[in-house]
């Protein structure tokens, strides 16, 4: 495959490019890498069950696909990264991961809302017709409230989603119903057992996601790419819905230092 | 293609709450060293909060491996002999960052990835030349380690490279921890080392005495007896009302007095008994001045020398990674793929 290569300049343009693309989502508690063709087509897939262990498996995993697929790293033209919002540990080993492979290859990355993926996966599998649809995707937010995020889509062809909430992911806290705040949409239920107000139907439709959720990242990817527009690898991070425990505004700055002096 | 044996390894550290990239090259000269602090984010919550940490991790490692790069001059990756990382001991989200993208980079450049124990980096660090300095030789085996920290407190005997045997640690509190948490208690600011040490300066009286803990014969140490105590001592002088910049210098001094007391002594008898050719001082608290001198008596009585970093090298910075991970390196140490965070991984298995 690829030998010893200069390193990147930082920022690399975003721009129509045919080469295949690699998509990375590790919100949930199933993984997921698709490698697509030069036009968006998946090539290769691979989800599984990572729990907490995706440190430990993602990279092997990659490597795993691409043989697979005969794939050479210096083949890849771009990455797209599920950006959550969704586990902490997850979205750090797949957002290092996704930075590495963007920032040594020099290549663009993309980032997508992991819940757009989902919720694009969810439909794509589940056969809605054509006609207008509004999705409500949950998923779990530490032990014990969830993510919601909703996404409506007008025309039944279209392949973009808005997002119907205005302001991205919102936390729902646990004690809360769910209910008032699904009304009117298709529930897709990720990593969430039956329970009141999700239903069989929304588990099964949050199964289906995940298992497609890479085709999804990957045509959301080509579609950003191919309007021109890239993230810069350098701020990318994932979609935070909440500060930190004990962080009540996002004060403070980092100090840099550069040494020796 | 075989591994070039250029000596020069690119260092990633993301244990703790620095995020840094390091150029080091044959274990010892700097290339290039950065460092993105976030003390002054956590200066309003008085400590670290892990998940600041991690989500600065990932907003600030790419920009600090650029710049570490650039400043050494790196332009193609068949320069590079290994790619090292602190693989643990440290905080889970912070040490996934740096793991997973030197991970990556060395994958993607077909690379030798070698796990760091951060431990032992900060041993290392006693290795480590500015750019600009003299040659000088190596730190002698065998040798004595103290490393102490806001998060270690550890001592330790090398009879060669990478060949430890732990002498003793904090059973309760690392130093730095019982520095920063007497420093609230006066009212300091934080990090309390530094603040402790500045208002222990101006002390004029010198009667104020707290409890040594020894901990009998052992190499071990204690921290929260003396933390006690400082609280009583501290709530005795107050009596309701605050406390006066005099008598916060006096209980200052008598606090720092105490810890650098039971760090040197313990240090110079480890460094008498096995015979140590040099004591090697690290970790953050290793900034201290009066810990310093203190040791630096002992080295002289034995008739050896102390090697202290200079301070920015004595707090968590990745050219101790790249120093360690050299020596690692050369001695076949690697990782695979799967290589995940150890943040509890100890210096001796
Ligand atoms: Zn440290």
């Amino acid at each position: 495959m690829t030998g010893p290569s200069p390193l990147p300049a930082a920022g690399r343009h975003a721009g129509p490019v045919a080469h295949p693309l690699v998509a990375i989502d590790t919100a949930t508690r199933r993984a997921c890498i698709a490698i697509g063709d030069g036009l968006g087509a998946p090539l290769a897939m691979r989800t599984w069950h990572a729990g907490y262990r995706h440190g430990e498996e993602l990279l092997a995993a990659l490597d795993d696909l691409l043989r697979d697929s005969g794939v050479g790293l210096g083949d890849l033209g771009g990455v797209v990264a599920g950006t959550g919002p969704g586990a902490f540990t997850g979205l750090r080993v797949g957002l290092a991961t996704a930075k590495g492979l963007a920032y040594g290859l020099g290549i663009p990355i993309v980032g997508v809302p992991s819940t757009e993926g989902l919720a694009a996966a969810s439909v794509e599998a589940g056969n809605h017709g054509d006609e207008p649809l509004d999705l409500a995707v949950l998923l779990p937010a530490g032990p014990h409230d969830r993510y919601l995020a909703r996404y409506r889509r007008s025309d039944g062809r279209a392949r973009t989603w808005e997002d119907a909430l205005g302001h991205g992911p919102e936390l729902v806290p646990g004690g809360e119903p769910i209910e008032p705040r699904v009304a009117g949409a298709v529930l897709v239920a990720i990593d969430l057992p039956s329970a009141p107000g999700i239903s069989g139907e929304a588990v099964a439709a949050g199964a289906r996601a995940q298992a497609g959720r890479g085709a999804a990242l990957l045509d959301a990817g080509r579609a950003a790419l191919d309007r021109g527009h890239a993230d810069d690898v350098a701020v990318l991070v994932p979609a935070y819905v909440t500060l930190p425990r004990g962080i009540t505004a996002p004060a403070g700055t980092i100090e840099w230092s550069r040494d020796p002096r | 293609m075989g591994d070039p044996a250029t000596g020069l390894i690119l260092a990633v550290e993301t244990s703790c709450d620095e995020t840094a990239v390091a150029v080091v090259e044959q274990g010892r000269r700097i290339r290039a060293s950065v460092v993105a602090s976030q003390v002054t984010m956590h200066a309003s919550t008085g400590g670290i909060v892990p998940e600041v940490a991690a989500r600065a991790h990932l907003r600030w490692i790419v920009p600090v491996f650029e710049e570490a790069r650039a400043a050494a001059g790196i332009d193609n990756w068949s320069t590079i002999e290994a790619v090292a990382v602190t693989n643990g001991p440290g905080l889970a989200g912070s040490l996934l960052v740096g793991i997973n993208f030197a991970k990556t980079l060395a994958y993607v450049h077909r690379r030798p990835l070698v796990p760091v124990n951060h431990l032992e980096g900060h041993i290392y660090a006693a290795w480590l030349l500015d750019p600009d300095d003299p040659e000088r030789p190596a730190p002698p085996f065998p040798l004595v380690a103290l490393v102490v920290s806001g998060g270690h407190t550890f001592l330790v005997e090398m009879r060669d490279h990478l060949q430890y045997r732990f002498l003793g640690q904090t059973v309760d509190d690392a130093a730095g921890e019982a520095f920063d948490k007497v420093g609230r208690l006066l009212g300091l600011p934080y990090p309390g080392g530094p603040a402790i040490m500045k208002a222990a300066a101006g002390a004029r009286r010198h009667d104020i005495e707290f409890p040594r803990a020894w901990m009998g014969e052992s190499y071990d140490f204690s921290f929260s007896g003396l933390k006690t105590a400082a609280r009583r001592a501290i709530e005795a002088r107050r009596g309701g009302e605050a406390l006066d910049p005099e008598s916060v210098a006096e209980l200052a001094y008598g606090f720092q007095e105490s810890v650098v007391d039971v760090l040197a002594t313990k240090t110079g008898l480890a460094a008498e008994r096995s015979g140590a050719r040099a004591i090697v001082l690290g970790g953050g608290v290793a900034a201290n001045a009066v810990l310093r001198a203190r040791v630096a008596e002992r080295a002289a009585a034995l008739g050896i020398p102390l090697i202290v970093p200079r301070p920015a090298l004595c707090t968590d910075n990745a050219a101790m990674v790249g120093a360690a991970g050299f020596f690692r390196a050369r001695a076949g140490t690697r990782a695979s793929l799967d290589l995940d965070a150890r943040p509890s991984l100890p210096l001796v298995p």
